[in-house]
């Protein structure tokens, strides 16, 4: 079933399909409609999911925490501020392993005040022990949720699922809807390994003393190494049951490319269509899309970049006194490739607080890029400012 | 836990405890300990009936709707009635009026009493071999008889009146208390085996010496005798006791009465005879002493009296009557010429002169006796005058033994200045309302009861009789002296849970029902009820807006909110067990209770 419908309610959609069973949420912009249209399919009974009502998004982190826990596939959606007000217990849902799957609609941290898109809120929380997925359509945000939990549940690890405010969670596409009972097939009801259960009572969270808490470390470090494969797995899994693919990584028109523009999120689509023009001309341009940010996909993106001479990294995000955090990862990931093979990298930063990106501005990315490449000086390291009053 | 414990590097995936949480005995924590321990709601503390309020409203919430009407008529044998014309200190006291709005308990009980009986209920069998005289059919009198009957005693009732049922009858309109209701009410009683004979008036035509065969006997006559108002020129037949005009009008004596009507007074009476005036056709006028707030009337009724148009003339008293023997300046209405047919031949009343009042200086007690201001003189024009200040008891009547002394009786509910002579309702000096009278007769009842078992040699323990109030202050329960609660208490103690003692975060803010009422175009016109009450289902919703003060009703959140899950519901369904093993006395389930059904004890006492 195909219908028209905004980034936000691709994610109730994909809720609602995945069966979750316990919602609690604090509503915010851009967030809202996500839990607002999923407290209607509760209440119509289309969802039968238990909807709690919170007093924020710290308590609505404790009361998926508590659900999860008890063995329930649990959900909750925020932005920004409330992204930032859950920390505390987003670092408890990573550290207790509990499947929560959380919709992040990326809204640019205040002050000066603000409700419009970019990165910080979700990549400020990038060591909270939680997989983040960064979407670039309607369709990839309810599939991914389906996916989410599916991933989830076999790693025992939460996941965020973020998209760009407005851009995508106001944004109306037609979405392919999937049947229930082949969403249903592919993603059977939570059976919790561990959970709160009165009859064999244990205890949760109690003290870790030196001698064990950096085992349990390892042990969530390698389920972020097993998450890496499942993601695969779970995504072929999709595109044969669903006939579509996203991976970790995807490049775009990168055969022979001379310079590869990597981006995230919404500005994929804009950028491809850029490509697609100066391929039209006959330009080696082409692009990588970053889907997965946590775990970091770094063999993938070494199978992605290996080779080009030159890259441009466009962060719609910024670590303050550094520079763009995709840059910063993606050079860390490239940096043991053999001279030769290892990419010339520039980072740009762009989009902050939710300006548009044109394709001019990413345009200029290229420019710049080709520019320093051909006065044959070093790519600098600190990031350029696309689209700055000068 | 899963069988194949997965561990790796010497732990589990998760944070989770190897052993259970068993082993961990947290009760060893604890100084302090909860207990479940029922309290009295605030409702039947303050009932003057002594009715299990809070009771029958759980019964009620449970859908048990058969056993609530029963628990409700253990205590109380007219429901119908006080549903109507109590002035309910129950909802006065109830708690949730301090959330959003009190119960609309007399609505519930209304509709409780309006039920029909499923089953005719067997006479109580007459284990007793004892009998019983009741003078006077009022609610003291009925309210005597009833439960006596239900003990298994014979009970005769006595009335002089050629029907039953007292003020209920002569002194309440029909507009309040709809007769059919009263006649059901009464028929609920004789079912019980009660006899009552009419027409008979002890102490006069029948002597008391006629009712020594009987083992016992209680006296409620009732006050009825209107206080006179003593006005120059007020002999005038057009010059009335508000009470017998009730009376006339009860009788039947429908015909119309003069347009203009003044009515002197505050009380009930006089309320109850402007509405009825009203009703004739009249355009009536209650001339009062002091103001609105010094009315001794319910102020339910004066609301809807001024509501229906009766006007209410406050700081003004009467000091003559002015009358005519020929003009009518003020003719009566077309439709009345019946009555005064005769009226041109003698004096008729023109008009009350009254005088503006004034409160006085305080005297040594603080009351401000309200006292005439000179010159304000002036005449409501008046057809009749119907004065209605209180009512006094006739005690001429009384038996020797029940001595009077300063015109007050000397035998009292418990016998105890007579052996086998009790009194009770208006004659004795408690608040005159039907719930007080009903209370008054229940009482006298278990002093009866009592009294005729010792006499038969049974022993019984001098308990306190405080035990048998709700509350310790409120009326006595009749479940309580037969000791056969029907409902589970857990540790009970007979004090009355205040507001702070409960928890309102757990309910929902649901505002109360009113009453329906009939439109004032046909209350003006008919006698038929003005106050309809509430449907069944409304109060039946109206039930489940209570609390439950101070009573476990098994809602569970104690069980919910313990962290040690050291709460389980008891087998039986009826009672939560708590696990002192376990319970680190942290008191988080006595403080979730929403309803002050759970107290801390110092551990170890």
């Amino acid at each position: 079933m195909k219908k028209v419908i905004m980034g936000n309610h691709a994610v109730s959609w994909g809720v609602r399909l995945s069966r979750a069973e316990v919602i609690a949420a604090y509503p915010i912009t851009p967030q809202t409609q996500v839990v607002e249209e999923l407290s209607e399919m509760c209440a119509s009974g289309a969802l039968n999911a238990r909807f709690i009502k919170v007093e924020g998004e710290h308590s609505a982190m404790a009361a998926c925490v508590g659900a999860a826990s008890a063995g329930a596939r649990t959900f909750t959606a925020t932005s920004a501020q409330g992204l930032a007000l859950m920390h505390e217990m987003l670092h408890w849902a990573g550290n207790a392993r509990l499947p929560i799957v959380m919709a992040d609609i990326n809204r640019a941290m205040a002050p000066g005040w603000t409700v419009w898109t970019d990165q910080n809120d979700s990549l400020s929380q990038r060591d909270t022990g939680w997989l983040q997925f960064y979407c670039e359509s309607n369709q990839e945000v309810l599939d991914t949720t389906v996916q989410a939990f599916k991933i989830a549940e076999i790693v025992d690890l939460p996941v965020m699922i973020v998209l760009d405010a407005f851009y995508l969670s106001h944004t109306y596409e037609p979405v392919d809807i999937p049947e229930q009972a082949e969403v249903d097939a592919f993603l059977p009801k939570r059976v919790a390994r561990y959970k709160l259960d009165v009859n064999d009572p244990h205890s949760f969270g109690a003290l870790a003393p030196p001698p064990v808490y950096m085992e349990m470390r390892l042990r969530q470090q390698e389920a972020m190494e097993q998450a890496l494969k499942v993601v695969d797995e779970v995504d072929e899994e999709w595109g044969r049951r669903f006939g579509r693919r996203y991976g970790a990584v995807e490049s775009y028109r990168t055969e022979g490319a001379e310079l590869v523009l990597v981006v995230s999120s919404t500005i994929t689509s804009t950028a491809r269509y850029v490509v697609d023009q100066l391929r039209e001309k006959g330009e080696k341009v082409g692009l990588v899309k970053a889907r997965l940010f946590r775990p970091f996909p770094t063999e993938a993106m070494r199978r992605a970049l290996a080779g080009v001479p030159h890259v441009a990294v466009l962060d719609r995000n910024i670590s303050p006194g550094h520079c763009g955090i995709f840059a910063e990862e993606i050079r860390a990931a490239l940096y043991d490739l053999a001279d030769g093979r290892r990419p010339k990298i520039h980072g740009y930063i762009i989009g902050l607080g939710g300006r548009d990106v044109k394709p001019e501005n990413i345009i200029d990315c290229i420019d710049r890029t080709r520019e320093t490449a051909k006065s044959g000086k070093p790519m600098p390291r600190e990031a350029g400012w696309v689209g700055v009053q000068p | 836990m899963p069988e194949d414990r997965d561990i790796a590097h010497g732990v589990p995936p998760i944070a989770v405890s190897s052993t259970s949480t068993l082993a961990n005995r947290t009760g060893s924590w604890k100084y302090i300990r909860p207990i479940y321990q029922d309290m009295v709601a605030p409702c039947n503390a303050a009932c003057p009936v002594g009715i299990d309020i809070e009771g029958y409203m759980n019964l009620l919430r449970e859908g048990k709707v058969a056993e609530a009407r029963d628990l409700l008529l253990r205590e109380n044998p007219m429901p119908a009635v006080t549903g109507r014309v109590c002035d309910h200190p129950c909802q006065t006291h109830c708690n949730r009026a301090f959330f959003d709005d009190a119960v609309a308990i007399h609505a519930v009980e209304r509709m409780l009493g309006d039920l029909e009986p499923e089953v005719r209920v067997p006479i109580p069998p007459r284990t007793r071999k004892e009998k019983v005289a009741v003078v006077g059919s009022g609610p003291a009198g009925l309210a005597c008889a009833y439960p006596l009957a239900r003990l298994g005693y014979a009970v005769t009732v006595f009335e002089s009146d050629p029907e039953p049922g007292g003020a209920l009858r002569y002194g309440i309109p029909e507009y309040r208390l709809p007769r059919n209701v009263l006649v059901r009410e009464i028929e609920r009683i004789r079912a019980q085996g009660v006899v009552i004979q009419c027409g008979v008036q002890v102490g006069k035509g029948t002597p008391w010496k006629q009712l020594q065969s009987y083992d016992a006997m209680f006296i409620a006559t009732g006050a009825r005798v209107s206080r006179p108002l003593a006005l120059a020129g007020g002999e005038v037949a057009d010059v009335r006791p508000g009470l017998d005009f009730l009376r006339e009008v009860e009788g039947g004596e429908r015909r119309t009465i003069g347009r203009r009507v003044v009515v002197v007074g505050g009380t009930d009476t006089a309320v109850d005879c402007a509405r009825t005036a009203l009703r004739l056709g009249a355009e009536p006028v209650v001339v009062c002493q002091g103001t609105r707030a010094d009315l001794t009337a319910n102020a339910e009724a004066v609301e809807e009296a001024i509501r229906e148009g009766v006007r209410f003339e406050f700081k003004v008293w009467p000091v003559g009557v002015q009358t005519a023997r020929h003009t009518e300046q003020e003719p009566p209405l077309e439709a009345i010429r019946t009555m005064y047919a005769e009226r041109e031949e003698r004096e008729r009343l023109t008009g009350v002169e009254c005088v503006r009042m004034t409160p006085g200086e305080a005297d040594a007690s603080g009351a401000r006796r309200a006292l005439p201001v000179q010159g304000t003189n002036f005449v409501i024009p008046a057809d009749l005058m119907l004065t209605a200040l209180g009512e006094e008891p006739d005690l001429a009547f009384l038996p020797p033994e029940v001595t009077r002394k300063d015109y007050t009786v000397i035998a009292d509910e418990f016998g105890r200045n007579h052996p086998g002579v009790f009194a009770g309702g208006d004659i004795t000096g408690q608040p005159r309302t039907v719930a007080h009278s009903l209370g008054s007769g229940k009482r006298a009842a278990i002093g009866i009861d009592r009294y005729l078992r010792e006499r038969a040699g049974e022993k019984i323990a001098d308990g306190d009789p405080a035990a048998l109030r709700f509350g310790g202050t409120g009326n006595f329960s009749i479940t309580r002296w037969r000791d056969d609660d029907p409902i589970r208490r857990q540790s009970p103690v007979n004090e009355v849970v205040p507001f702070e003692k409960l928890n309102m975060a757990h309910f929902a803010s649901v505002p109360g029902k009113t009453d329906r009422h009939r439109s004032f175009e046909e209350r003006r016109s008919s006698f038929a009820e003005a106050n309809l009450g509430l449907t069944t289902n409304e109060a039946l919703a109206e039930a489940r807006r209570c609390f439950n003060c101070g009573v476990c009703n098994m809602c569970e959140l104690c069980l919910i909110f313990c962290p040690d899950v050291a709460i389980k519901r008891h087998p039986s369904g009826h009672a939560f067990s708590l696990s002192y093993k376990y319970c680190k006395g942290c008191g988080v389930c006595v403080e979730e209770c929403p309803r002050g059904a759970m107290t801390m004890t110092r551990e170890g006492l």
